[in-house]
């Protein structure tokens, strides 16, 4: 599939190719497409397809093989760290194991979301603002755990820490956020209210939505466009309902079936 | 030091008259020296050839290699060399090192015996070498027993059955049979069994407790606990910071992982003296027969490895996700240890600290022993002195101390978990 | 325990520790007489006021800031008494507990004395008052707020509660008297620096004359051994203390599980019987065992250090063998005792599949941790390489300790390796 130039694009991705080292796999073969600002789109794939690996280039957590990434005019593939850094802070994470500090309080792992903001010293010594205190409970307030902001996370349920990732990404106020199958370790009723979030964010609050997702049903309920990964190729980009029966098949095999999530 | 009298006024067999007794010690002493010939040689071989690999690596493939063979191909192919080298009557190493190790006495083996040497070595020794790769090399080069057992209906043969199971145990009994010859002599068996009668009066002592020495002994017990608790505290200062340069995971870089290697090398060297020969040395440092403060550096410096080296595996086991979400929200490097690192290592860190103190309790005894200080120091002086009921009330001290403490450091980990 | 003999056996830190507790007692006896003093005070003054204000029913209380004042006012006394050298205590009772040797301080070191009181100690005071609810609220019980998760209100941090300055006074105490105690004198180490490099310089030229050939002065016991043999020595020696060890300790590891003795009286007497005999022989420690049996075999025989090692061994090894009896699945011994196994068949076909990997695993573990023990044994009697260690150390031959000590490096190294290696293969 071919990229099409858009009108106006946010996040462009150009041929983006990633090796790893070991064992010679090829995660990401060439990969190109661009998002517009305000998009919720949706990558889907079987294991290994690359998802993850894509997801990790943009904010560089993954130094890709080669290709470039032009956030809003930047090509962050060549920002030194520093300045990458800077450019990390508009890039809130959502990730499928939550990643929270388990001996840490909610608030606590809400914190580290404002990390990007503090000078060095004053991050050291765990000196956060007052405003970013309010701040903090106040996102809590937001995902629905005002009241566990003091407890320790690895006393909440699952769907409870990942509110608090969520939190925590809302704490950058982000430009653009990434969610690494957020669902996928939880149960469908739980999924959905996370995705709710997701969409929130994604209409209210203007942040472009790049989610990687195992079920196509939720990718159709939430997105605003899919693209779709095959052994680290672009194998569709288009609307939702574009996906039929036979494009299904061919992304995931011959042998799979749909399931729905409810 | 606590040599009795007459230690060392007998002169040794082989220096003395002749007889069968000197033959055999000539010939003992020729077998000892094959073998020293035999390991310098091999380590001149293995220097060359990863000199060579070096050489040749950097000029073909342009980059450092350690070998560019597997490690066991290595080892094997330089004894092996050695041996060969060894059994025409040549040295490499020798001639490298410019003379001729040891004294000349002694007959030179003939080429016969050489070559029985050789085909000894080939039978007994180098066969043995195999066990130590998995699969075991035998089973790779006849390519039987790789099946995984068991999933044929067929029963796996007894081990007595098996070749490898044979030559293990064949292995085990004349490692056993040596160990006894070495170690064991007749006479202190004799004096075990001869002895024991005339022992009772000496258990007897020990079971008896002098209970005029417990004041003293109890101050000497507070000793070698605040002995344990300044080491443990110093080396956790130094510890704490040094085992974030010991761990693999952070060490990244060529500069860093070069820093990993030396200081996670010298942690081992330090670790693997005991911490009675660090007082030995401390003391000679301090310039004291008996000085506590030299036994508080002798556990201070085996801590400080012991506890880089745990420490060090547990930062290299914490959770990678904490460090992954909070790179990804843009922080620092110091904020990421700070605030993904610290957090997960607290508690284990406390954990084995306490661990630490625990083991160095009795260590705080055992380094008295030589003139570190505290309750070994007594317990050594009365056993020297004869004094086996006072020795005796010591020993149950010590029992109870080793006790309490294990109890408590066990019950504190427990609720840190 | 007379006090001549004690010089000699006694250390030199458990007299420091003797003249440090009559200090502490002579304070504390100081800082009771003035409470006792305030509380004269405080009586006169209820007195004073009862007869004034006779017509106003009432005694004169402290206020709530008042008992830390006066525990805090009378220490201060105390401080001072001690450091003007007069100790109202002693004087109050007639007797001197402070030894006249000990002799008088200067001025200066009595100000720095004080000046490092009103630093450290005022400051923890503070933080205690501070660090969680008042005192007042403590005693009268109202303002007991619960440390319990509170979603109004964050949780202090460990340390700025009461119970983490209590921790800290507790630390710095210890640090403290643990340094007068061992008398810690970093400027020693700097002053000998200069003859400790060349014993250094010397470990670290080896000399290795002697690594084949046996030291024509170095014979023991009308045996001539080189470095090499030793060093085979002492391996051998760990290796018949781990068998010997591993073999008595496996049979008492089972009548030292609950789960395999049951409950009858017997089974509680074996276990308990067992499971004492693993405790006591554990805590003592190999070398001190060693000292024992080179009593009794004779001084610097290779037996004395393996009887010693295995003893420890096996004490060591019954207690962990034991434990992992305990923590074995119970399914397999029921389904055995349903079938109508006795005892031994419980033992022999449910718990040893369960629990022999782990057997091996701790054995290797233990043949690592004798290796290390048999090279230092040899300082009671015990035999091993470590004989030429202290031979050569107390003939203060450096370069030959250098190579010895390079040859126990090795051993301990390659030992290590090779238990480990077995030990992955068999997890």
């Amino acid at each position: 599939m071919v990229w099409q130039p858009m009108a106006n694009p946010y996040l462009v991705v150009e041929h983006l190719t990633k090796v790893y080292e070991r064992g010679q796999v090829l995660a990401l073969r060439d990969l190109s497409f661009a998002v517009e600002k305000g998009e919720f789109l949706v990558v889907i794939g079987l294991s290994g397809s690359g998802k993850s690996t894509l997801l990790r280039c943009i904010n560089r957590l993954i130094e890709p093989t080669s290709g470039k990434i032009w956030l809003d005019g930047v090509d962050v593939t060549r920002l030194s760290q520093a300045r990458m850094r800077r450019v990390r802070r508009r890039i809130g994470m959502i990730f499928q194991q939550f990643n929270l500090v388990d001996r840490s309080t909610a608030i606590g792992n809400v914190l580290t979301g404002r990390l990007g903001y503090l000078p060095g010293w004053r991050a050291l010594l765990g000196w956060f603002p007052k405003e970013d205190r309010e701040k903090a409970l106040a996102n809590l307030e937001r995902v629905g755990l005002r009241d566990k902001a003091y407890v320790r996370v690895d006393q909440l349920s699952g769907g409870q820490r990942q509110r608090v990732g969520i939190a925590r990404a809302l704490m950058q106020d982000p430009e653009v956020l990434l969610a690494d199958e957020p669902v996928s370790a939880l149960d469908p009723a739980t999924s959905h209210s996370i995705m709710q979030y997701l969409e929130q964010m994604n209409r209210h609050d203007g942040a472009t939505v790049i989610a990687s997702l195992h079920f196509l049903s939720l990718a159709r309920r939430y997105g605003t466009r899919i693209i779709a990964l095959k052994d680290g190729q672009l194998v569709f980009d288009g609307p939702p309902n574009a996906i039929d029966n036979a494009k299904f098949k061919e992304i995931y095999g011959e042998d799979a079936e749909e399931v729905e999530v409810r | 030091m606590g040599y009795p009298e007459g230690y060392l006024s007998e002169r040794p067999a082989w220096t003395t008259g002749a007889g069968i007794q000197d033959a055999l010690a000539r010939r003992a002493i020729a077998a000892r020296r094959y073998l020293g010939v035999f390991l310098l040689d091999a380590g001149a071989l293995a220097i060359l050839w990863i000199l060579v690999s070096y050489v040749y690596a950097w000029y073909v493939l342009g980059t450092t290699a350690y070998t560019l063979v597997p490690w066991w191909a290595f080892a094997v192919g330089v004894v092996e060399a050695a041996a060969v080298w060894g059994s025409f009557g040549l040295s490499l190493g020798q001639r490298l090192l410019g003379r001729a190790l040891g004294p000349t006495q002694g007959q030179e083996a003939s080429s016969g015996a050489r070559v029985r040497y050789f085909l000894l070595w080939h039978v007994l020794v180098l066969p043995g070498v195999g066990f130590l790769f998995d699969p075991p090399l035998h089973e790779r080069v006849t390519g039987l027993g790789l099946r995984p057992r068991g999933t044929e209906g067929v029963a796996p043969a007894p081990w007595y059955r098996t070749s490898a199971g044979l030559f293990v145990a064949a292995l085990l009994v004349v490692t056993c049979a040596a160990a006894v010859g070495v170690t064991v002599s007749w006479s202190a068996l004799v004096r075990l069994f001869r002895q024991a009668g005339e022992t009772v009066d000496f258990w007897r002592a020990l079971v008896s407790p002098d209970t005029s020495i417990l004041l003293d002994a109890g101050r000497d017990m507070i000793v070698t606990v605040f002995m344990a608790v300044l080491s443990t505290l110093f080396a956790v200062v130094v510890a704490v910071p040094l085992s974030f340069f010991a761990a693999r995971n952070l060490m990244r870089g060529p500069l860093g992982r070069s820093v990993y290697t030396v200081l996670r090398g010298a942690m081992s060297i330090i670790r693997s003296i005991e911490p009675i020969i660090w007082a030995i040395i401390f003391l000679v440092w301090v310039t004291a027969l008996r000085s506590a403060f030299a036994g508080i550096l002798a556990l201070w410096v085996h801590s400080i490895a012991d506890l880089v080296k745990l420490y060090a595996e547990r930062l290299e086991a914490i959770d990678q996700g904490p460090i992954e979400a909070i790179t990804s929200s843009g922080a620092g490097r110091l904020s990421v240890l700070r605030y993904a690192i610290i957090p997960q290592i607290v508690n284990p860190y406390i954990s084995f600290t306490l661990y630490r103190w625990d083991i160095n309790i009795r260590m705080a005894t055992v380094v008295g022993l030589v003139g570190g200080g505290g309750i070994g120091q007594r317990l050594i002086n009365y056993i020297w002195g004869v004094q086996y009921r006072q020795a005796g009330t010591v020993m149950i001290l010590i029992v109870i101390l080793v006790w309490a403490i294990d109890y408590l450091s066990a019950r504190l980990r427990a609720k840190l978990a | 325990m007379s006090g001549e003999s004690a010089a000699v056996v006694g250390s030199a830190s458990g007299d420091r520790l003797a003249v440090l507790a009559r200090r502490a007692l002579s304070f504390f006896l100081d800082w009771m007489v003035w409470g006792y003093v305030a509380y004269c005070v405080m009586y006169l003054l209820n007195h004073y006021w009862y007869t004034v204000h006779v017509d106003w029913w009432g005694t004169l209380t402290l206020p709530s800031w008042g008992w830390p004042l006066v525990v805090l006012a009378t220490l201060e006394l105390a401080v001072w008494c001690r450091s003007l050298g007069r100790s109202l205590g002693q004087r109050a009772i007639g007797v001197a507990f402070q030894d006249a040797a000990g002799g008088r301080i200067t001025v200066g070191r009595r100000l720095g004395r004080i000046l490092l009181w009103h630093i450290s100690v005022p400051l923890f005071a503070v933080g205690f008052w501070r660090g969680w609810d008042p005192w007042h609220d403590r005693v009268v019980g109202v303002g007991l707020r619960p440390i319990s998760p509170d979603p109004e209100r964050p949780g202090r941090r460990a340390l700025a509660t009461q119970w983490g300055m209590v921790a800290l006074f507790l630390g710095a105490l210890t640090l403290w008297v643990g340094w007068l105690i061992i008398g810690i004198n970093f400027q020693v180490l700097a002053r000998r620096a200069a003859q400790t490099r060349r014993i250094w310089g010397e470990m670290l030229r080896p000399d290795f004359r002697y690594f084949t050939a046996p030291d024509p002065v170095f014979s023991l016991r009308a045996l001539s051994y080189s470095i090499l043999d030793l060093a085979v020595v002492t391996v051998f020696m760990a290796l018949m203390a781990t068998i010997l060890g591993a073999v008595i300790a496996f049979p008492l590891s089972f009548l030292g599980a609950r789960n395999v003795m049951g409950f009858s009286p017997p089974g509680w007497a074996a276990y308990g019987i067992v499971r004492g005999f693993f405790n006591v022989f554990r805590s003592i420690e190999t070398i001190i065992w060693g000292s024992i049996f080179a009593v009794w075999v004779g001084y610097g025989t290779t037996l004395a250090g393996i009887l010693a090692l295995t003893v420890h061994t096996v004490a060591a090894l019954g207690k962990l063998y034991s434990e992992q009896v305990e923590g074995v699945s119970p399914g397999p011994l029921e389904a055995v005792w349903a079938a109508g196994g006795s005892r031994v068949q419980v033992v022999r076909h449910a718990v040893i599949p369960q629990v022999l990997p782990s057997f091996w695993a701790f054995t290797l573990y233990r043949w690592d941790i004798n290796v290390r023990m048999s090279t230092v044994i040899a300082l009671v009697g015990g035999g091993g390489i470590g004989d030429m260690l202290f031979y050569y150390k107390n003939q203060g031959d450096w370069p030959k300790v250098g190579a010895v000590v390079i040859v126990i490096v090795a051993i301990v190294w390659a030992m290590d390796y090779i238990s480990g290696r077995l030990r992955e293969r068999i997890a």
